[in-house]
């Protein structure tokens, strides 16, 4: 019967071959390491945002006279109100670390290089994306960080050359952030999500062409590839719960963690907070539009800081694979990196002295270096490195690297 | 790679401890139990009601943490029982006194830096200097006349009594920030134990799905 009902289907559809090939039979390098389980938890972390969200939008109201108090009427009124407000403000965080973390992995291990480079950008493009949703979000709650944040934020745009001033009053829809901005930014927080999940189909699509990178850097050979079912569907559900006891230690013993005090203050256009601070997951980019004294400077300095990542196929020269395994010094040089990025996360948290000022400048320039002396220092480790002679493994893996890919070639033809 | 998710993580818990606390807050231990709760609400209709709102608390809340209607009856006045718990000082009188509103205090366990640490040391900070008039170390700019009389208790018995009546207003006020705090820890306990057998199931089939392929 059951048999019957898949033929039916599978005239009409798809289900079967798409079901071997994406999943039962998807081939998944074996080497991989749990650092690989962040993609299919970012994907969890979408869906709990999406499922607490639209379930938050049911109670709140986007009115400036309103908002916050339906804020306070979901956290004490409605039934388990307080645990869906607190699993999306904590999901929020969450989903954040878990995009720094794949991202960062796809940096250490070079995943990024060809051929997965449409599949880096079009990840750029959904953290685009989720930055502006996170944004948005933001402002939702209408207290007073919300609110100096949206302005401060969408006063930058005033750096647009000749438009400026228009284009902001166009962003809030107003002269100043308000009613017309609340429920503009309400609305897109409610259509972002679905932008997301259909670009999250998008990287999926060609994550599935190119396949999984793995730690030693090159496509596999066949015999190294495993299904993914059930290999990676109970090793990703194995993460997922550890991921969970974080996110529910956060959301139901620590959830104000995270919360700035101030943001339990209604808005007020007439008081300005004493020390404006975005959500620590902007705080890098925020350190960096402080420490260039020019306003317009400074907005392109932060959203070059953001795009900056895209470019890292270009910039990267290096052939040797496995990413910073296999390379001493572009490892040295991640860890920089991420020094660097927690260095510059404190100075956009702290007020600004004059002492935070030189550090965020040297920081911001550090960061803007590190990507810059890619090309150089890829391709003169990677001489220095065949000088010396790589070990026999690398050396095998490129052998087996090209061999496939001539394979590949003459196979094509 | 290892390390790099640990500073991560203590890139988001360290970059909390910086809030700007020129004074030295006191650190309390907040009493949750429903007796230090109900007693703080005493306090607080004593010493706070005269002039602070509590807009997103009703008395019916007040019923719901058990004290009987009879007793509710006397602080709502007029009000009926779904009335918030509005302060019984009119708007322009607290204009004319002080220069501006009492802030309103549902929030107010969550809406600074230091919290509950902040609120008990703001109660107690009340002095009086040389010239006879009574300031606050902790918010220097306060308009709130010293509500508990601490910068005029000189006894010991008489400041222990205070800190303890100081400690129930933050417990009452701990509360009604977030009323369901220990409905969530209670919950928390269950969620994070689930997890934690359904986890430790999952590892071992993990280690036992994959152990096919050796």
């Amino acid at each position: 019967m059951s048999n019957k009902v898949m033929q039916w289907i599978d005239r009409r559809f798809p289900l079967t071959s798409f079901v071997q090939h994406d999943l039962s039979e998807y081939p998944t390098p074996r080497n991989l390491s749990y650092w690989w389980n962040f993609g299919s938890l970012a994907g969890i972390v979408l869906v709990l945002q999406v499922l607490t969200g639209i379930f938050l939008a049911m109670h709140y109201k986007a009115d400036v006279n309103m908002s916050f108090a339906s804020i306070q009427h979901i956290m004490r009124d409605v039934n388990y109100g307080w645990l869906l407000r607190y699993m999306h403000s904590t999901g929020a965080s969450a989903f954040f670390l878990v995009i720094f973390i794949h991202m960062a992995r796809t940096l250490y291990y070079g995943s990024y290089r060809a051929p997965r480079e449409l599949l880096w950008w079009t990840g750029q493009g959904l953290l685009l994306l989720l930055m502006g949703t996170a944004f948005m979000g933001y402002l939702l709650p209408w207290g007073q960080m919300s609110f100096w944040g949206a302005t401060v934020i969408t006063n930058l745009f005033r750096a647009t050359p000749f438009i400026g001033d228009q284009v902001v009053v166009w962003l809030r829809g107003d002269y100043t952030v308000g009613d017309e901005t609340l429920t503009r930014f309400f609305a897109l927080h409610y259509l972002l999500p679905f932008v997301i999940i259909g670009g999250v189909m998008i990287h999926l699509i060609a994550l599935h062409m190119v396949k999984s990178s793995n730690p030693s850097g090159i496509d596999l050979a066949d015999k190294d590839n495993i299904p993914f079912h059930p290999y990676f569907t109970i090793k990703d559900l194995y993460g997922l719960g550890v991921f969970l006891m974080v996110y529910f230690g956060f959301a139901l013993f620590f959830p104000n963690l995270l919360i700035e005090p101030a943001n339990n203050i209604p808005a007020n256009p007439m008081q300005t907070p004493n020390h404006i601070v975005p959500e620590w997951y902007f705080l890098p980019f925020y350190a960096i539009l402080r420490s260039v004294p020019n306003m317009v400077g400074g907005v392109v300095a932060m959203g070059l800081s953001v795009i900056l990542f895209a470019f890292m196929p270009l910039l990267d020269r290096s052939k040797i694979p496995g990413g910073a395994l296999y390379r001493p010094i572009f490892r040295v040089q991640f860890y920089l990196f991420i020094i660097d990025m927690l260095i510059l996360g404190y100075i956009g948290y702290v007020p600004p002295t004059d002492q935070t000022i030189v550090i965020g400048q040297i920081a911001s320039i550090a960061y803007f270096c590190s990507f810059f002396v890619v090309p150089f220092i890829s391709t003169a480790e990677e001489k220095w490195l065949r000088k010396r002679g790589l070990p026999k493994q690398v050396e095998a893996l490129i052998a087996s690297e090209e061999l496939q890919k001539a394979q590949k070639k003459t196979g094509g033809k | 790679m290892k390390k790099h998710l640990l500073t991560l993580a203590l890139c988001c818990v360290t970059s909390l401890s910086f809030a700007n606390e020129e004074v030295k807050l006191e650190k309390i231990q907040v009493d949750t139990s429903n007796p230090a709760v109900k007693r703080g609400v005493e306090a607080f209709m004593d010493s706070c009601h005269s002039c602070h709102t509590l807009k997103y608390i009703k008395y019916q809340d007040l019923v719901g943490l058990g004290f009987d209607k009879a007793k509710v009856k006397e602080w709502q006045g007029d009000w009926t029982l779904d009335a918030p718990v509005m302060g019984m000082m009119p708007d322009d009188g607290a204009m004319a006194a002080f220069g501006k509103l009492p802030p309103e205090l549902s929030l107010m366990a969550r809406a600074r830096d230091g919290g509950n640490n902040y609120l008990y040391s703001y109660l107690m900070a009340y002095y009086t200097g040389a010239d006879g008039v009574t300031g606050n170390h902790v918010f220097p700019a306060s308009k709130m006349p010293d509500p508990l009389g601490i910068s005029s208790a000189t006894e010991p018995a008489q400041r222990a009594e205070i800190a303890a009546k100081a400690k129930d207003i933050v417990s009452f006020l701990n509360w009604a920030a977030d009323p369901h705090e220990l409905e969530r820890y209670k919950l928390g306990t269950y969620i994070l134990g689930y997890l934690f057998v359904l986890t430790s199931l999952l590892f071992v089939m993990k280690k036992r799905i994959w152990a096919r392929l050796n």
